[in-house]
């Protein structure tokens, strides 16, 4: 009987599966085709940007919406280079988001480190404030802040921008949440052996931390290096603007020159997105990561 | 990574030594290691938070040093009374309203459809991600040409069905916000789709296998079975993309300079005008602090609300 | 261990001299990394300029910019054009705040005060000027007179730019307004204008006269503002702090507005500026009532105008809302006497370069080319001239000036009366009790 009912079951299971099969492949078919769509109209502004930016002014003058140009040229990026700010402002932004993301991960990571896995005196108090310091958002800030570093002097220098982006709570907590996972007992091993601290963090524990290393890494120089508000507020000398805030001011600038508008929106883009096709992996995973955390 | 290859100093020797003096050299390392972090946070988190709420009550000018004349309570009263403090909070919240269900939605779905491919999924991760990366400036350059009346691309396609004279995109009060949420959706999504796909990922594959055993269809499983577990990242997304939203600035300011008529402009943008233009740093900083609380309330309730779902799982 | 303890100095010993390396050649990259680090100012030849000048302007500043490098080229002028309105004069505050303002600047008249109150501006010492020719007797007196504050020089004013009138020959010659030698009759009361504007819209088959109101609270400010100010009127008072607008004059003018636009329908209710440039380049307006920026546009679409000062319709003392563009030094203190003969060899230069600029349509303030016969035959810009001695500046307030929260605010509810969304009293009293919020306010500066 149970031979019966069993292959009763097997023979509607493989029926099922076959008819499951056909619904599945084209279920499959029909999710890569609104894909592909959706991604069609994403690759729009950017191809369209690009697209502009190699057309001689005339033609897009003369028929700005179609695709294809007779002449394509470089010229409106032979303008921006020429006109010399965008090396400056490449420089500014990549010195800028390479300070702060070395800084926050050194800085973040010794924390992380000492919460974790070192028991000091008030260390759930200081987790507990550091932790607050995620519900203050930055861009509340910005009138404090700004009288802060004028008192400062440090306008219009790179540390106006850096030096706030060291003490990130978010950085903290991804750290100590991957510390933690960290077994404990390598430390406490590493302690009978009269290690320091300093060694126990630097020789065992940051080596293997590289996904929350190039996590925080990563988010800072991103976030610095796309950031827009601080820097329009205290980067005001053309020499020292980041990319994004230079950027803005290129259009009124440009007027009507809608291919040297669309090279400079397409420089701007380039970096990041070049940096995001050679670490897509660990940028990708360290989203995940955080996200999970 | 072996542990023996550890150089042992001779100070570190800890021989003789008490569980006391133990403790407190760990605590003196703790600290040590620790205080490079707090110097950075209480100089530049904590203390202009501090002096932001202190400023709050001045009449402090961004060109004179010092505080200003005391204001007591004024420039609270000030900004809950300005009709322009008011409308250019509920701009945020449009913004906010505007943009959060489709980039939630969107997300999730083309995540769902992207986690079915067995091939290729590098290839749309690539295609929505991109925007992410790019710059806000670079954004809003292409998406105000795209937008240019008669000579951008979309008018080109309108035009291209018969729709021959659409609103000014940027310029048009009842469509300005608008179009700034559209491009924000496509700049953004990116975010999400990864996290939804981190998410996607967890959900073990056995599930699916049962449930197509029992004879269940794709969309029956997506209903019962994805989108339920993928809860708790649905609830982040939702509370980071309400928040991110919230701190909005960058777009709006550079296209359409907080108008027509100041007709888009959000907070921040309300905060940089009075504090920057106008020079009133101490109201400013009110309207600052204001801006400040409603974020830490959209916070405070995510946090309680997923301590009580944890609770609840 | 030694071998490790080795291992380890001499890594980082590497990595100290990689880093070494690195910094030397970043160093190399120039004075960008150095002021970034350390707050170096630029090198000593080059002349920093900021200006907002897009358009037309645009190009005219840049053929003199480059007039004043071919002439200089051992210096290196760096000029800079950013948005006009509120955005570049918060760029201009924050850059002098910060310590690395521009070396010299551009700024409307009504602005730079508010400027010189903040101390944002260095005060010119009139001695130094003299040797370059920069002194009071070679510039339109109410301009000079502008740009002093309490006494002080802040400025070197370079135009005076009011509102005027265009209007198209061909229509206006079959609406039969034209003088036998081709200039407008003179229209010297609200209903001799309302009479011409009936007598083009009759041409036209569409309207009578154009000003752009969309999205533009300047221009319908500056229309407003000039017939009020024919009435005698002002609006600010006390720096700012009191508000004196005379409610039967405001009426009166936003009366003829609404009955031109609105109700007799001799001009647009809706148009922004470009469409308001389209409708009179292309015949649809016989009159466009605008600041005379516009002239080379016109020239362009090859319409048949030309420009006269805005009427004066109610018999008084002329006057006209005018506004002047000026040099001036954003306070540094770490500039040196000779970065400020550089500074003031500059301004000399563009002034000389004043035949360009008229092009323009403003109203040069240097008056050894005003006064020239070369100016007198450029033609239509000379044509209102003498309106820059009437010129009418924004009344002064912190909040005040081209660009700025008053001027959108009167010109959002004048903007609304000539759209027929408003009455003129309805809109009197939206621009006090949004005035009262700003004139109520203790001034920041």
């Amino acid at each position: 009987m149970t031979a019966i009912t069993a292959g009763r079951r097997r023979a509607a299971a493989h029926a099922g599966k076959r008819t499951t099969d056909w619904r599945a492949r084209y279920f499959n078919w029909f999710c890569a085709g609104v894909l592909l769509v959706f991604a069609a109209i994403w690759v729009i502004p950017l191809l369209w940007a690009l697209d502009t930016s190699l057309k001689p002014d005339a033609v897009i003058a003369a028929q700005p919406t179609s695709w294809w140009s007779g002449a394509w040229t470089l010229h409106a990026y032979q303008l921006l280079f020429n006109l010399g700010n965008i090396q400056t402002w490449y420089l500014n932004s990549f010195i800028i988001a390479l300070l702060s993301a070395v800084f926050a991960v050194v800085a973040c990571s010794m924390a992380g480190f000492a919460i974790a896995r070192t028991r000091f005196t008030g260390r759930r108090v200081i987790y507990g404030l550091i932790a607050a310091g995620l519900l203050i958002p930055p861009q509340v800030l910005i009138v404090p802040m700004f009288n802060e570093f004028n008192f400062a002097h440090l306008l219009n220098t790179y540390w106006v921008q850096v030096l706030p982006a060291v003490a990130v709570p978010i950085a903290v907590v991804i750290f100590v949440a991957f510390f933690n996972g960290i077994p404990d007992e390598l430390a406490q091993a590493a302690r009978v052996d009269g290690a320091s601290w300093w060694r126990i963090y630097r020789r065992i524990y940051m080596p293997l931390s590289k996904p929350a290393i190039s996590a925080v890494f990563i988010f800072t120089f991103v976030w610095k290096w796309n950031d827009f508000l601080w820097p329009l507020l205290t980067l005001t000398n053309t020499r020292i603007m980041t990319l994004p805030v230079g950027l803005s001011q290129v259009s009124s600038a440009f007027g009507i020159m809608y291919a040297e508008i669309m090279a400079s929106a397409v420089l701007g883009a380039l970096p990041l997105i070049v940096v995001f096709l050679l670490f897509q992996r660990q940028i990708v995973e360290g989203i995940a990561t955080t996200g999970i955390k | 990574m072996s542990i023996q290859t550890i150089p042992v100093y001779a100070d570190e020797r800890a021989t003789g030594t008490t569980g006391a003096t133990k403790r407190r050299d760990e605590s003196r390392s703790g600290w040590g290691l620790t205080a490079p972090f707090l110097i950075f946070y209480v100089l530049f988190l904590v203390g202009p938070t501090v002096y932001g709420i202190v400023m709050s009550f001045f009449n402090s000018s961004l060109e004179h040093s010092g505080l200003g004349g005391f204001a007591g309570p004024d420039n609270y009263t000030q900004a809950l009374t300005s009709s322009d403090f008011w409308q250019s909070m509920w701009h945020t919240v449009l913004f906010t309203l505007m943009t959060t269900p489709p980039l939630v939605a969107i997300a999730l779905l083309l995540a769902i459809f992207t986690d079915r491919l067995a091939r290729g999924r590098w290839f749309f991760r690539l295609i929505f991600f991109a925007p992410y990366v790019v710059p806000s400036a670079a954004m809003a350059l292409i998406w105000t040409w795209l937008y240019t009346p008669q000579i951008g691309l979309w008018d080109s396609w309108l035009s291209a069905v018969g729709i021959s004279n659409p609103p000014n995109w940027l310029a048009d009060p009842s469509w300005a916000m608008a179009s700034v949420a559209l491009a924000t959706v496509w700049w953004t999504l990116g975010f999400n789709f990864v996290l939804y796909l981190a998410g996607l990922q967890e959900i073990p594959r056995n599930l699916y296998e049962a449930a197509a055993v029992d004879g269940a269809s794709r969309w029956h499983q997506m209903r019962r079975i994805t989108i339920p577990l993928l809860n708790r990242t649905t609830a982040l997304v939702l509370v980071l993309q309400i928040i991110a939203s919230l701190k909005i600035f960058d777009q709006i300011f550079l296209m359409t300079s907080g108008g027509p008529n100041y007709s888009t402009r959000p907070l921040l943008e309300y905060v940089y005008d009075i504090g920057f233009t106008d020079f009133r740093t101490g109201y400013a900083a009110a309207a600052s602090m204001l801006y400040f609380l409603l974020i830490l309330a959209v916070s405070l309730v995510w946090f309680f609300v997923s301590r009580h779902q944890q609770k609840g799982a | 261990m030694s071998t490790e303890g080795h291992a380890v100095s001499r890594r980082t010993v590497l990595r100290g001299a990689g880093l070494l390396g690195l910094g030397g050649l970043l160093s190399g990259c120039g004075s960008a990394f150095a002021s970034g680090v350390a707050g170096i100012g630029p090198p000593k030849n080059t002349l920093s300029y900021w200006n907002l000048f897009g358009g037309g302007d645009g190009a005219h500043m840049v053929a003199m910019q480059q007039v004043y490098q071919k002439q200089h080229p051992n210096e290196v002028l760096d000029a800079v054009t950013l948005a006009w309105g509120n955005p570049y004069y918060t760029k201009l505050s924050l850059a002098t705040l910060g310590s690395r303002p521009p070396d010299v600047g551009i700024s409307h008249l009504s602005r730079a005060s508010i400027l010189a109150d903040a101390g944002l501006l260095e005060p010119l010492n009139e001695t130094e000027l003299a040797p370059y020719g920069l002194i009071g007797r070679n510039f339109t007196p109410a301009a000079w007179q502008k740009a002093h504050m309490n006494g002080t020089l802040y400025a070197v004013p370079l135009d005076t730019h009011p509102f005027v009138l265009y209007y198209n020959t061909d229509i206006c010659k079959k609406a039969g307004l034209l003088n036998a030698d081709g200039s407008l009759k003179s229209l010297d009361s609200p209903e001799a204008l309302t009479a011409a504007l009936v007598a083009a819209k009759k041409v036209t088959g569409a309207y009578g006269a154009v000003a752009s109101i969309n999205n533009d609270a300047a221009t319908q400010w500056r229309f407003f503002s000039t017939l009020y100010y024919q009435l005698g009127g002002s609006v600010l008072a006390d720096n700012g702090q009191k508000i004196v607008l005379d409610d039967a004059k405001a009426e009166k003018v936003l009366s003829l507005i609404r009955d031109l636009a609105v109700k007799q329908g001799l001009m647009p209710t809706s148009v922004d500026y470009p469409g308001a440039i389209t409708t009179f380049a292309t015949g649809k307006a016989g009159f466009f009532f605008e600041g005379e920026w516009e002239v080379a546009t016109f020239q362009t679409t090859k319409t048949p105008f030309n420009m006269t000062a805005f009427p004066n319709l109610y018999g008084g003392r002329y006057a006209v809302q005018a506004d002047s563009h000026s040099f001036v030094l954003p306070k540094d203190p770490a500039r040196t006497d000779a970065r400020r003969a550089l500074i003031f060899g500059f301004i000399r230069s563009m002034l000389n370069q004043s035949s360009t600029w008229a092009q323009g349509g403003h109203i040069p303030a240097w008056l050894p080319y005003q006064d020239s016969a070369a100016y007198g035959k450029l033609k239509p810009e000379s044509n209102y001239k003498w309106a820059a001695d009437y010129a009418r500046y924004d009344d002064p307030g912190w909040y005040s000036g081209s660009g700025s929260d008053f001027e959108n605010i009167m010109g959002f509810a004048i903007g609304a009366v000539s759209a027929g969304q408003m009455s003129p009293a309805a809109a009197i009293s939206d621009m006090r009790s949004k005035l009262a919020q700003y004139a109520n306010t203790t001034p920041p500066v």
